[in-house]
């Protein structure tokens, strides 16, 4: 029953795909950088994006990548695994990028990455701690951060020897990262011979936890760990120390951002949150030049900005090494070397994890900065 | 079981269900009198909290100190905005299709529910906003072995709702606005003969809910502190699942069905499992349209052939 | 109007426009602060009068009030155009070369853009599924997106509790939604209109929430991976499963990854015309004339003694079949699914389709389909405002047009004297 109507859309979606196939000038390198740039978590996104953009441009500064300039690609995901899919593909087919890096959240990583590995392309996330990233033996995916199956680890061993909680509420909010980080230190805790009061999902977008608070409260819990992002802990520490629940909220990297307080409801409300990130790169002495770049342009470089810098140039180091932007070589260089990067030196294991990265306990302060707990 | 955590759920869920009832008596003026849900109703009770943020924060930098008169103003300006809003949204999408097919309103509601979701993610940034704690303190009381404690903001909602139920219920059944709009509800061609002017009163009602999620918006901003463009959604159908609950068309029983609902949502997530309190919110909804329609205070419905 | 009050209208609306859009896009929230863009709702306000005060003008006009006379009409009209039937020899030609073409339009495109045209498909399913049960019975379903999810997941746990195959899981997962299908259709036999459409949408989202939650049982937000589907055994991938043949070792192809993306699509084209001729059929059936008359006036539909139960359930089963149909090749072109492709958005989606496409009208709604996947894939520009241009696209299309672009035809079977 299709009537000429349909024939013309046909055609019309014919002539933009043979429109939309890429136009690729020669001596150029193009790299995509997927992540939320819009939506809750849009200030992660933004941080992966600022981090590559300006890695770009002092690479370009210097000339290059041997002689072609870098070109970034923006893809939004908005932290969903269906966005993400489609954003790879496009980077992949329509763009025809060479390297993605991307993406943050791990449930955007999982889908995006078997597509980067079966087109042969570098997929390197700064961000995605969830272990399952990397054991899924895809030789072409690789991440500049740590993993939860740390992050957890090093929560319950805060939670266990330096807080000495008895009774510890592990709450998640059913996501892949949050429960993934809840569950590696719900089973770390178990190693170390404790056992959650209660292990519940919360659900993200909501804003009202106080039956659940109220509940913690009747269990008399004396630590809650929280796997997942500020828009939820926010109002959940807010309601907790409301509700007279003054005990410690400690939680992973999902939290690093600013916006954690204005969630929270003011830096009153942030003392007692803890959370386990990497060593701040801002401290880092090879970064130091970087960290002013960026605060001269008036943004600072908070949480992932510096891995998202640092991905860049790794990239960038296998290129030029290489020689080609062929992925199999590039992947096997990175397996096999070291990059200096804005937070020191990196180098691979065969997984695609990095070589020692390890865990440290930030805690919030009453004027809504964080610091490393001594 | 612990009296006091028992009486703590009970007044979380009393906080939760006020809300509740304060955006359900939108849904359930406008399906009084035209018999329609009006879906985008969620979404204005969305677009008030962040005009509360928005108008606290400028008047705030306009130098006002004092915290009762910058609360006082900011609520009396979300309320008229939200009210714009509300008359807006009728006048554009729903008077023109009086009259026009049944599932017309439907589309145009969800249509509109999704140009205000997106038009506030555009203007005003996808991210969480928030404002900043300004009532502290709270009230204890001892029961058993811990304490009961409501806050003082939470004391603000409850009675905020009450004395807006009761105006409303003023309204509507001492004043002769009130009296066309029952009459509208009751028989619109009859009260257009009778000279009411039915679209000025339609227009009115759609206001007046809206005003009334206004309020919501206001108290909601104030008690949690946090909102992103996405809090209609949910909170919608839940307002929903009060009205109809309570029985739709019927004012007190809006109120009733939200805290109903708020109270067993508080009381699920205590006492069961905070993983499928919506579950279980739906589920209530859904069971609740299969065997009662009519809800608690409504009549049930006639169907004349 | 007068001129003069038709500039006070217009100024009106212009303040109208002021005060709405003033606090929201004039005042950004910026942390505890806001910032201020008055440009923004100024010139929003702008638009506004002066759009207001050219229809004003217009519509003073001769020929504007005779459009504006024959726009009364069209919305007031009932519009199911019945038309003469047997004009079919040259419509056949069309079709088959429109089956050609869309056979051969794959072998064209690049990867991106076949997946681009796969998804359309699908949609174009969705739509014809969702036509049934909207368009041709009448029965506001909401909640459309649970079948959607039950094809899809029901082969993605299928393939991973039972060892499914694709060409087993289209069969499995066309039962399984129906029955999902008629389950729901059971409890709101005796509904109406609005309460079906928030009783569905219930539904809809408790499918979803417990696809989410049950994390045992459907990976809860990690999602469920699934196979792609294979051409007798062989797969469409580089190397092949321990045991079996890859497509491109057997016929001696160099890999490449179009492949599976072609066959796919061939597939789903094949499917989606066997639906449409089915769809249209069924039309022409008691059952389809049974569903319309449902969705016209169902008092009179029983008191002529058509079961109205068997009616409503069976539009709901055979909506819910193509749907999960819908969902299986989603999946299998996906290669993953999650609940987060299942929300009320997508039923909204869907519901666009049909709408917009014309309640009842196949062609509409493939048209439709195809126009709302492609559209946003060539405006990616635009993506931002994808969703807003949608929303008032729904509205616009209500108050123009609530029968849809294309409105109804129904054929007419006349006597020969």
């Amino acid at each position: 029953m299709k009537r000429w109507h349909g024939g013309l859309t046909l055609l019309l979606a014919l002539a933009m795909g043979m429109a939309g196939t890429s136009r690729a000038w020669a001596g150029e390198i193009r790299i995509g950088v997927a992540g939320p740039m819009s939506g809750s978590s849009a200030a992660f996104g933004e941080q992966l994006w600022r981090g590559a953009q300006l890695a770009a441009k002092d690479i370009n500064a210097q000339g290059g990548i041997n002689g072609n300039q870098i070109r970034l690609i923006q893809g939004d995901d908005v932290c969903e695994p269906k966005q993400a899919l489609a954003v790879a593909n496009r980077l992949v087919d329509s763009d025809r990028v060479q390297a993605v890096i991307g993406h943050f959240c791990s449930s955007s990583t999982m889908p995006a990455t078997e597509v980067y590995d079966e087109a042969g392309i570098l997929g390197i996330t700064p961000a995605s701690t969830n272990p399952k990233v990397t054991e899924r033996g895809l030789q072409y995916i690789f991440r500049t951060c740590g993993r939860d199956d740390q992050q957890g680890v090093a929560g319950a061993e805060f939670v266990v020897k330096r807080l000495k909680a008895q009774r510890v509420a592990v709450i998640h909010d059913k996501d892949t990262y949050g429960q993934g980080l809840a569950d590696a230190m719900k089973a770390h805790l178990r190693t170390l011979g404790g056992k959650e009061v209660i292990y519940e999902g919360l659900t993200r977008g909501e804003k009202d936890f106080n039956a659940l608070v109220t509940k913690l409260k009747g269990l008399r819990v004396d630590a809650v760990y929280f796997g997942g992002l500020h828009g939820e802990a926010g109002p959940l520490v807010r309601q907790m120390r409301e509700q007279g629940l003054d005990a410690p909220l400690i939680a992973g990297d999902g939290i690093v951002s600013e916006e954690f307080v204005v969630a929270a409801g003011g830096p009153r409300y942030v003392k007692g949150v803890y959370m386990t990130f990497g060593a701040d790169p801002r401290k880092i002495p090879e970064g130091k030049r970087v960290v002013d770049a960026f605060r001269a342009a008036g943004y600072e470089p908070e949480g992932y900005t510096l891995y998202s810098y640092a991905t860049l140039q790794a990239i960038a180091a296998a290129i030029k090494a290489t020689g080609s932007t062929e992925g199999t070589g590039l992947a096997q260089w990175l397996h096999d070397n070291e990059v200096q990067t804005v937070m020191g030196p990196k180098s691979w294991d065969a997984k695609g994890d990095l070589k020692g990265s390890s865990y440290v306990m930030y805690g919030w302060t009453e004027d809504g900065k964080y610091a490393e707990v001594q | 079981m612990d009296l006091h955590i028992i009486g703590q759920q009970a007044v979380n869920g009393l906080i939760l269900g006020s809300i509740y009832g304060l955006i359900a008596v939108g849904y359930t003026m406008v399906y009084g009198i035209i018999g329609m849900i009006n879906f985008a109703h969620g979404e204005i009770y969305m677009v008030s909290a962040y005009l509360t943020a928005i108008f606290l924060a400028l008047l705030t930098a306009f130098g006002l100190q004092s915290l009762p008169v910058v609360l006082f103003l900011t609520l009396l300006l979300t309320m008229a905005f939200t009210a714009l809003y509300g008359w807006t949204v009728e006048r554009l999408a729903y008077r023109p299709l009086r009259g026009s097919t049944r599932l017309a309103p439907w589309i145009s509601a969800i249509g509109i529910s999704l140009v205000l979701q997106n038009y506030v993610r555009i203007s005003q940034g996808a991210r969480n906003q928030g404002i900043p704690v300004l009532l502290e303190g709270k009230f204890r009381l001892q029961a058993a072995a811990g304490t009961v404690q409501i806050t003082h903001v939470q004391v603000v909602i409850v009675l905020v709702a009450l004395a807006s139920m009761a105006v409303l219920t003023w309204i509507m059944h001492h004043t002769s606005l009130g009296r066309c709009c029952r009459a509208t509800q009751q028989d619109r061609r009859m009260a257009e003969l009778l000279g009411v002017d039915s679209g000025r009163i339609i227009a009115t009602v759609f206001a007046l809910g809206a005003a009334m999620a206004g309020v919501a918006g206001v108290l909601v901003t104030l008690n949690y502190g946090s909102f992103d463009f996405y809090i209609g959604f949910v909170t919608g159908i839940k307002a929903f699942t009060a009205a109809v609950l309570g029985g739709i068309g019927s004012l007190p029983g809006a109120m009733l069905g939200g805290v109903v609902l708020g109270l067993a949502e508080s009381l699920f997530s205590g006492f069961v499992n905070t993983d499928y309190k919506d579950v279980f919110a739906f589920a209530i909804l859904v069971l609740v349209l299969i065997w009662r329609p009519s809800g608690l205070l409504g009549r049930p419905e006639v169907e004349k052939v | 109007m007068t001129g003069r009050d038709g500039f006070l209208d217009a100024a009106r609306w212009g303040l109208l426009a002021l005060l709405v859009f003033g606090p929201i896009t004039g005042l950004v929230l910026d942390g505890y602060q806001v910032v201020v863009h008055w440009q923004q709702p100024v010139w929003l306000a702008a638009l506004v009068f002066g759009g207001r005060l050219l229809l004003n003008g217009l519509l003073a006009t001769g020929p504007g009030q005779r459009l504006a006379r024959r726009l009364a009409r069209g919305r007031a009209g009932g519009s199911v155009l019945v038309v003469a039937g047997g004009r079919g020899h040259g419509r056949i030609w069309i079709l088959i070369l429109l089956a050609l073409l869309s056979l051969a339009l794959p072998f064209a495109l690049s990867k991106y853009w076949i997946n681009v045209a796969t998804l359309a498909l699908i949609y174009v399913l969705l739509g014809l599924g969702l036509n049934i049960v909207v368009g041709l019975a009448g029965l506001l379903d909401l909640g459309f997106v649970a079948f959607y999810a039950v094809g899809a997941y029901g082969y993605a746990l299928g393939h991973q509790y039972l060892d499914l195959g694709f060409w087993q899981a289209i069969p499995f997962c066309a039962f399984l939604a129906a029955c999902f299908g008629a389950v729901l259709g059971f409890p709101v036999l005796r509904m109406h209109g609005d309460y079906l459409a928030i009783v569905t949408l219930g539904f809809g989202e408790i499918i979803r929430l417990i696809l989410n939650n049950w994390v045992e049982f459907t990976g809860g937000p990690n999602g469920v991976r699934v196979p792609h589907p294979s051409l007798f055994g062989l797969d469409f991938a580089r190397r092949a499963k321990e045991g079996g043949a890859t497509f491109h070792g057997y016929f001696d192809l160099p890999y490449s990854a179009d492949h599976r993306v072609i066959f796919i699509y061939l597939v789903l084209l094949l499917m989606v015309m066997a639906m449409v001729h089915v769809v249209v059929r069924l039309r022409r059936m008691p059952i389809g004339r049974a569903w319309e008359a449902l969705r016209e006036d169902e008092i009179a539909c029983r008191s002529l003694g058509i079961n109205h139960v068997g009616i409503k359930l069976s539009a709901f089963a055979m909506g819910a079949t193509v749907g999960g149909v819908g969902g299986v090749f989603f999946a299998a072109s996906q290669g993953f699914v999650s609940p987060a492709s299942f929300t009320f958005f997508e039923s909204a989606l869907i519901l666009a389709v049909v709408v917009l496409g014309g309640l009842g009208s196949t062609v509409g709604v493939i048209i439709a389909a195809l126009v709302l996947t492609i559209l946003p894939e060539v405006l990616r520009e635009f993506a931002d405002y994808r969703i807003l241009v949608f929303g008032l696209a729904m509205v616009l299309m209500m108050v123009w047009r609530p029968r849809g672009l294309l409105g109804l035809r129904r054929q007419a079977y006349g006597v020969d004297p």
